[in-house]
């Protein structure tokens, strides 16, 4: 049995309406070079990722949506959305699960990423509490 | 059950351990006299021992260089060949903490590790350079570097003397990640049963021990040099309960030729 728990974190960049929240946690590292800061979390091969958390804050109006994707390895995968929350202005909302948003890794390519839309270009902040794990 | 071992899954002193090798068939046993670290079994060692650049192996073919000290890049593993050990400073091999000469042959690391983070890869080279995965005989190589073969997380060993092991990982994320490992150990001081039918009564499980099998499938001449000329055997044949009296007269032979 194998579990980890990262938080992620992203911080949409106040300029654009809509993109994928770049991702921090205290075990990633990043540069910037070609290690460059992720946007989609690719779940290794067998184990499934866990979605307990959300906390979502923004500045203004904010659609805040989870997809995922059967080859999130690609270049440029085929997503599907599998989780949205908006916030419908200026504010923030914390959700705790007791029943997880789960993403199985069945071919070791399965992945998810996070995405804001908004209608005006504000800042938008994301903080996901995610296990990364082989137990059901 | 019979309890063996205490909460962190170490052997308790006057208990046995059973180190069973598949590749022989035989098994060594041990009874624990001493536990020299009791109450300091935990070791929190640190990042993993990748230096900035130290090439790796990619899942996606090719070499993929370690970005910073104690990092793992994504999709990397670290080749056959390039196993960890853990630099210590002061032990007697500064390169491999868990290393022992042969004439160490009274004490025994039984190491439980824990690698931060827990998805990645896991498993042992014995000795450094022999990877130990196989199906269908050696039809397939498994291991971190194939679809199965491999532990996630935590993975427990026992350390013979005369052998260097190798620590493979593999990081199939997409993620860099910062590394870390925790060491949960016991420095056993141990003693070979001198009685033949208390190691047959442990070997067909009517005595509780603490088996640990070992991944020993190819048994490299290394390995059985090391056992010969630490404990003076290659161990004890496991027998079934019907052939007592056969292995109960080998054990009695082998027993004369064990150095502990």
């Amino acid at each position: 049995m194998a579990s980890e728990i990262l938080t992620l974190k992203g911080e949409s960049d106040g300029t654009n309406t809509s993109g994928n929240f770049p991702l921090y946690s205290d075990l990633l590292y990043h540069d910037s070079g070609v290690y460059a800061v992720p946007t989609k979390v690719l779940i290794p091969y067998g184990m499934k990722a866990k979605i307990w958390a959300k906390r979502l804050a923004a500045e203004d109006e904010t659609l805040f949506q989870i997809y995922w994707s059967k080859d999130a390895s690609v270049g440029s995968p085929t997503w599907e959305l599998l989780d949205s929350q908006k916030l419908a202005s200026k504010g923030e909302i914390s959700l705790e699960k007791r029943r997880p948003i789960v993403v199985r890794s069945l071919s070791g390519k399965e992945g998810f990423k996070v995405s804001w839309t908004q209608p005006t270009a504000k800042k938008a902040y994301v903080e996901l509490e995610v296990e990364i794990t082989d137990e059901e | 059950m019979d309890k063996v071992t205490d909460a962190l899954g170490l052997t308790l002193e006057g208990e046995h351990l059973t180190a069973f090798i598949p590749a022989t068939s035989k098994a060594f046993v041990f009874r624990v006299k001493s536990r020299i670290n009791r109450g300091y079994e935990k070791f929190h060692y640190g990042p993993l021992p990748l230096v900035a650049n130290l090439p790796l192996s990619s899942y996606a073919g090719g070499v993929i260089l370690v970005p910073a000290t104690g990092v793992m890049p994504m999709y990397s593993y670290t080749p056959v060949g390039m196993g960890l050990r853990f630099p210590l400073t002061g032990a007697y091999d500064e390169t491999d903490m868990w290393y022992l000469p042969e004439d160490y042959r009274e004490r025994l690391f039984h190491v439980i590790s824990e690698v931060t983070p827990k998805w990645l890869r896991r498993d042992l080279e014995i000795p450094s350079g022999v990877t130990q995965g196989r199906f269908q005989r050696d039809k397939v190589t498994t291991g971190i570097d194939k679809l199965f073969g491999y532990v996630r997380g935590r993975l427990e060993t026992v350390h013979f003397p005369k052998l260097h092991y190798g620590y493979r990982f593999g990081n199939d994320s997409m993620f860099n990640v910062y590394t870390g490992i925790d060491f949960t150990y016991a420095e056993y001081i141990i003693e070979t049963p001198k009685d033949p039918e208390l190691i047959f009564n442990i070997l067909t499980r009517k005595v509780p021990s603490h088996w640990i099998t070992m991944p020993i499938t190819v048994y490299d001449d290394s390995i059985r040099r090391a056992f010969v000329d630490v404990y003076g055997i290659e161990g004890f044949t496991l027998y079934p309960t019907t052939k007592r009296s056969e292995a109960i007269t080998e054990y009695q032979t082998l027993l004369k030729e064990a150095k502990v």
